[in-house]
């Protein structure tokens, strides 16, 4: 073939590729319709009273026996609690549950993606807070009411705790999106025998002129780390450490920020304030700690802190309600559980809710539909079912589970009071530093606007001026802003601070 | 297409022979008359067809994608032209994270070729163990880079990494240096992982090229007084240039595209000072779902390796001639 023909046909095959493109363009490559729009299966069915959410969740779903339910959850230690109640799930109802495992920083990526290429490849959903305005702007995620109307006791949506059942956790304005399932947020937890102890009692008092109990702000926070590495740090034992690892450094920014007023937007001009003198002083607060925190924090993750901790080598940590547990031995012996180091704080721990007056409600998930699964409705039944008082209080009570207590039924719960001596302590710390907790920013981009965040803090970690990481952090908030539409995200960063607990400012 | 066969309709064979003519010819007619302009491209079609739809297509409809601001959670996706190029280079990041992946392209692959260089030489030098030389130089190559990143991170630990425990006895203090969390060294420990890494691939390719060159005009060059570094210079990197052109050429195409190391190491961090074009293009397009934005990127990311390979095989081309 000649050179010149060939070239032709070469033309030949890009300008049919362009045909091609053009044609996909005519088809409809879009996100299909919004679910708003679609009628929900739910809808068509009879409403019943119905008195026990557990009970009719498995009654119902026994209409779809031998169907199959994809359901997404996070990887890693978290699907160990589905692919318990998956199977009972099964076995009760004859509805096969197959757990989709996918890492946190991908499951918003991927559920969008499912949703937006039409795949159906999942039925129920996990979401964050989070991504919630996201999600539902997308259409990625289909309304519960007609669902909760037909199927659930409507009793069971005031057992939320408060906070979870808000407005923006997992729904909007009075439209379900998820089922509140996870109640995390950040605890502090200390150790009582060095608290305790009179020499150490003494000695801080004489240093700092105050008594030494767990701290209540971020200067008292600093104190304490400090003096406990100054006395212990020959022995290996450091005052605290909290994650400093990129991707996630921003949650312990939140809360202090938040307690001491700080706003992310102006409200007039929804310019960023992330870069204010409150801003500003908090991560410099946070820099200032890592100094007396152990070497190599900058890149501690959730491990490095839960190993450390375990092991007798700080004083104080700021980390979700499953290191609590796990202190305590709960879990011990189990296969699950194997990779946890041995707890050396068994009986000496303390609890307290974040310091700076307000506790990061920090990720926490909500099950969700996917509009376009093919079973909404089994979807549907398995998430109310886990979700459902009985059975979600045996899952926050699974030694090796990641979910937290989030109905007011499971803080309230004997039971789980009796789990170790001090659980009932702890849960009531869990209850207070949740009603006193501080939203992660659930507005349009919020997952985009978190990451500048980030890079603010890991920079400043790093050496960066805190009021010129944050200058940085501010001026790419500003340019989502004007990305995604001023008026818009003004809107929706007003309709969001509405909510009780994204208003600023410390709350006892 | 009948003629050429009477010639063989002759002898014993003479009804045999006209048929197998007849039915000869009739194939022939066939193909010419159907296939002889498309036959090539017949057998070309499957392989065709799967370039169009896996790299034709995607690329055009990247570039077509990069023309709008395509977002799936905003109601609309409008046509904005340049816009997304012009924010590219407007906000700084991209151009940024440009830089830092020319860094660590230059730097890395520039040392990945001289150690590579000397070690081919030293081992070609002394031919003892050479095989278990290359044996053992193959595995870093052969280790998957998310792998080698999340090793290469404990190996950097500021509290229980090696490195610092070394450095520590060479030092005779404790050494508890963060080398992931400080912008200073985290590029630096990134490229030495790579190094380590990619080392032995140049290694390998230098080893086998330096393999064929014949010793007598090393020889010849010794007895008219070339000292070994006159040597190198004057003989073994001319020689060699064609190879290490194609060699430089893989590796610098491959760490442009670095996302797996930066992915496991450092995520972009500190803020983002080890941030790659590819781990940018990640987050934006996969993080973000700002697919019309990240497909310009892509694009842009296109065209520099488009320019890099053309020179790199513009000077290859004129070595070779």
């Amino acid at each position: 073939m000649q050179f010149r023909t060939f070239r032709k046909y070469a033309a030949l095959v890009l300008v049919g590729s362009f045909v091609l493109l053009a044609m996909t363009q005519c088809a409809p490559a879009a996100a299909p319709a919004p679910a708003a729009e679609q009628p929900a299966a739910a809808q068509t069915g009879p409403a019943a009273t119905v008195e026990d959410s557990c009970t009719n969740a498995v009654e119902q779903a026994k209409q779809f026996a031998g169907s199959t339910i994809n359901v997404v959850w996070e990887s890693g230690l978290q699907p160990e609690d589905p692919k318990v109640f998956g199977p009972k799930f099964t076995e009760l109802t004859g509805v096969n549950v197959t757990i989709v495992e996918i890492p946190y920083v991908d499951m918003y990526t991927k559920q969008l993606q499912d949703y937006v290429t039409g795949g159906g490849a999942y039925d129920v959903l996990t979401l964050a807070p989070i991504w919630l305005k996201d999600l539902v702007n997308a259409g990625a995620l289909e309304p519960l009411n007609p669902y909760i109307d037909k199927y659930m006791n409507k009793a069971d949506l005031d057992d939320y705790l408060d906070v979870y059942g808000s407005d923006g956790y997992a729904r909007i304005g009075d439209t379900w999106y998820g089922l509140p399932d996870d109640g995390d947020v950040f605890v502090m937890y200390y150790r009582k025998d060095l608290f305790a102890d009179p020499g150490n009692q003494e000695e801080f008092k004489a240093k700092f002129g105050y008594e030494l109990a767990p701290p209540k702000t971020y200067q008292e926070f600093d104190d304490i780390g400090r003096f406990f590495t100054e006395k212990y740090s020959a022995e290996g034992i450091y005052g605290g450490a909290f994650q400093h690892l990129e991707g996630q450094a921003w949650d312990w920014f939140v809360g202090p920020f938040s307690g001491a007023g700080g706003q992310f937007f102006d409200t007039e001009t929804m310019d960023a304030t992330i870069n204010s003198a409150a801003g500003v002083k908090v991560l410099s607060d946070m820099v200032k700690a890592s100094e007396w925190m152990p070497p190599g924090v900058q890149k501690w993750g959730f491990t490095e802190v839960l190993s450390a901790w375990l092991d007798g080598k700080l004083a104080m940590i700021i980390t979700w309600p499953p290191v609590g547990r796990w202190s305590e031995g709960i879990g011990k012996g189990t296969d699950q559980l194997s990779w946890v180091p041995e707890t050396k704080v068994v009986g000496n721990v303390g609890y307290a809710p974040e310091p700076g007056g307000r506790s990061a409600l920090a990720g926490g998930f909500a099950l969700g539909v996917s509009p376009n699964s093919q079973n909404k409705d089994a979807a549907y039944l398995f998430a109310q079912w886990m979700n459902c008082p009985a059975t979600s209080l045996e899952r926050v009570m699974l030694p090796f589970a990641l979910r937290d207590p989030f109905r007011k039924s499971h803080f309230a719960s004997e039971e789980y009071k009796a789990l170790w001596p001090t659980a009932g302590e702890y849960l009531q710390t869990l209850e207070s530093a949740a009603m006193q907790g501080q939203l992660e920013l659930g507005i349009p981009g919020g997952r985009e606007y978190m990451v500048a965040l980030d890079q603010a803090i890991t920079a400043a970690y790093a050496g960066a001026d805190p009021q010129a990481a944050l200058d940085e952090a501010a001026g790419k908030f500003n340019a989502i802003t004007d990305r995604l539409g001023r008026d818009t995200q003004k809107e929706a960063y007003s309709q969001w601070l509405q909510g009780q607990w994204a208003q600023p400012g410390p709350k006892q | 297409m009948v003629a050429p066969c009477l010639r063989h309709q002759v002898g014993r064979h003479h009804q045999k022979a006209l048929w197998c003519c007849v039915a000869t010819s009739t194939a022939q007619e066939r193909t010419g008359r159907i296939g002889g302009r498309w036959t090539p491209w017949l057998f070309v079609a499957p392989s065709l067809a799967i370039v169009v739809a896996v790299t034709i297509f995607p690329t055009l409809y990247s570039l077509y994608l990069s023309f709008f601001r395509w977002e799936p959670t905003l109601a609309d996706k409008p046509f904005i032209g340049f816009g997304n190029y012009q924010e590219l280079f407007s906000t700084g990041r991209f151009v940024n994270a440009l830089a830092v992946t020319a860094l660590i392209t230059i730097v890395g692959v520039a040392l990945e070729l001289a150690v590579g260089f000397w070690f081919a030489d030293f081992v070609l030098a002394d031919r003892r163990g050479q095989r278990l030389v290359v044996a053992l130089m193959l595995l870093p190559v052969m280790v998957m880079p998310v792998v080698v990143g999340y090793t290469w991170r404990l190996l950097w630990d500021a509290a229980y990494g090696p490195i610092n425990q070394i450095l520590g006895w060479i030092l005779l203090r404790p050494v508890e240096y963060t080398w992931l969390g400080q912008t200073s060294t985290a590029l630096l420990a990134i490229i030495v992982t790579e190094v380590w890494q990619w080392t032995p691939f140049m290694f390998l390719i230098l080893y086998a090229g330096m393999s064929t060159l014949d010793g007598e005009i090393y020889e010849a060059a010794e007895i008219d007084g070339a000292g070994t570094w006159q040597q190198f210079w004057r003989m073994t990197v001319p020689l060699m240039l064609p190879i290490v052109i194609v060699a430089v050429l893989i590796r610098a195409v491959d760490s442009i595209k670095m996302f797996d190391v930066i992915y496991t190491l450092t995520g972009g961090a500190p803020g983002t000072s080890t941030e790659t074009a590819s781990y940018y293009i990640y987050q934006v397009g996969y993080q973000f779902f700002r697919l019309g934005y990240g497909a310009a990127a892509s694009i842009v990311l296109l065209l520099i390796l488009s320019v890099l390979l053309t020179f790199l095989l513009r000077a290859l081309r004129s070595r070779m001639a």
